[in-house]
């Protein structure tokens, strides 16, 4: 009684004023149910894939920034190393020739005997290989005994003798020699 | 037209305005991830030549070291000598300590412009006649005294008398740059 009441109150039974729309139409409002279901279920898919991609990139980009920086430092630190590399190569270079000359004067002096007399004793260190010191030896009354003794001594000091050389004038003995250091 | 229609009509655009929407949404979407997926391959590249860099700096350290030590060592001496009157005081003062008898004494300065570490090298051409003993003394003294010295020639003859000796001796002391940085290599 109440339902009818109600009906009659909101919609009053009424004859169709337009013709109505062919059946095909009817897919029209399935349509449009479906097409909100699928907006809404992509909608949600998409949005949220967006915001994790979004937040992918970003810890992405941190993380290179983090890995750029990273490589700075090891960039400036090669440079670093480069640099004193090189100041520390071209200090040794020269460090190499620097070997005290006057240990190999005093043990020469040393290894003669009292009688044998060193007129002149020239080293002379070569601007090219200034590990090789040119020895050039003038003495008296020496011997082949004594230039072996004195050859002796420096390789006890580490000088290896290259092509030495010998001359004699009477009493006067003249010695050649190429002195290199052995680091071994 | 009737309502009816009109009613289909602005269903269907509201469809249509719907899927559209939902296109734009996925293509933004799909380029989000694009960018995310572009933006881990930059960072694994990175990686990759943050590695290879790394392994790079490692080898050099360990090859280098040798040298870099020697460097840290030699620094003091360096430091001592860093002007041309450093080395003159120097090579004076130690004739004057041990007494030696000086005959000539000539400092030139050499500039070697190819060499950005030892850009000036100082030569004391030094003549002295004295005591054997007291020579050699001072040379060796003055080797200690200046480890960078380079004795170029050293020529010992008999002097006036008996007990002493003749001594020419030519020494090079450089001049380091400890703050020489290498030249750029170019690559073509």
């Amino acid at each position: 009684m109440s339902k009818n009441f109600l009906c009659h109150d909101f919609k009053s039974p009424r004859t169709d004023i337009s013709r109505r729309l062919p059946g095909t139409m009817k897919i029209v409002p399935i349509l449009f149910y479906g097409v909100l279901a699928m907006s809404a279920y992509f909608g949600i898919r998409d949005i949220t894939d967006l915001k994790s991609a979004d937040a992918e990139r970003l810890a992405s980009v941190a993380k290179k920034t983090e890995i750029e920086a990273a490589k700075t430092k090891l960039d400036l630190e090669r440079i670093q190393i480069e640099t004193e590399q090189f100041r520390g190569e071209g200090l040794a270079k020269w460090v190499e020739g620097t070997r005290s000359l006057q240990p190999a004067t005093v043990a020469i002096a040393r290894s003669v005997p009292p009688e044998v007399s060193i007129n002149e004793l020239f080293f002379e260190r070569s601007a090219d290989l200034p590990a090789q010191v040119s020895l050039t030896l003038r003495m008296t009354n020496g011997g082949p005994s004594d230039l072996a003794k004195i050859e002796d001594t420096l390789r006890r000091l580490r000088y290896r003798s290259h092509s030495p050389q010998q001359q004699r004038q009477g009493e006067l003995v003249e010695y050649h020699s190429m002195l290199v250091w052995q680091d071994q | 037209m009737n309502g009816k229609k009109i009613a289909c009509i602005i269903l269907l655009m509201f469809i249509a305005i719907l899927a559209y929407a939902g296109q734009v949404l996925h293509k933004n979407a799909l380029a989000k991830r694009a960018a995310a997926t572009q933006a881990e391959s930059d960072t694994q590249s990175a990686r990759g030549a943050l590695t290879l860099l790394d392994t790079k700096v490692g080898v050099l350290r360990s090859e280098s070291e040798d040298v870099r030590r020697f460097l840290v060592a030699w620094t003091p001496y360096v430091d001592k000598v860093q002007l041309q009157s450093d080395v003159e005081t120097t090579i004076s003062a130690s004739m004057r300590n041990a007494g030696v008898v000086t005959l000539s004494n000539k400092f030139e300065v050499r500039d070697t412009r190819t060499d950005l570490v030892l850009p000036k090298i100082i030569r004391a051409s030094l003549t002295i006649e004295d005591d054997y003993a007291k020579t050699l003394n001072w040379i060796g003294e003055l080797e200690r005294k200046l480890p960078l010295s380079r004795v170029m020639s050293c020529k010992i003859s008999g002097g006036e008398n008996g007990r002493q000796v003749r001594t020419e001796i030519v020494i090079e002391v450089p001049l380091p740059n400890l703050r020489a940085v290498p030249v750029p290599v170019v690559k073509i």
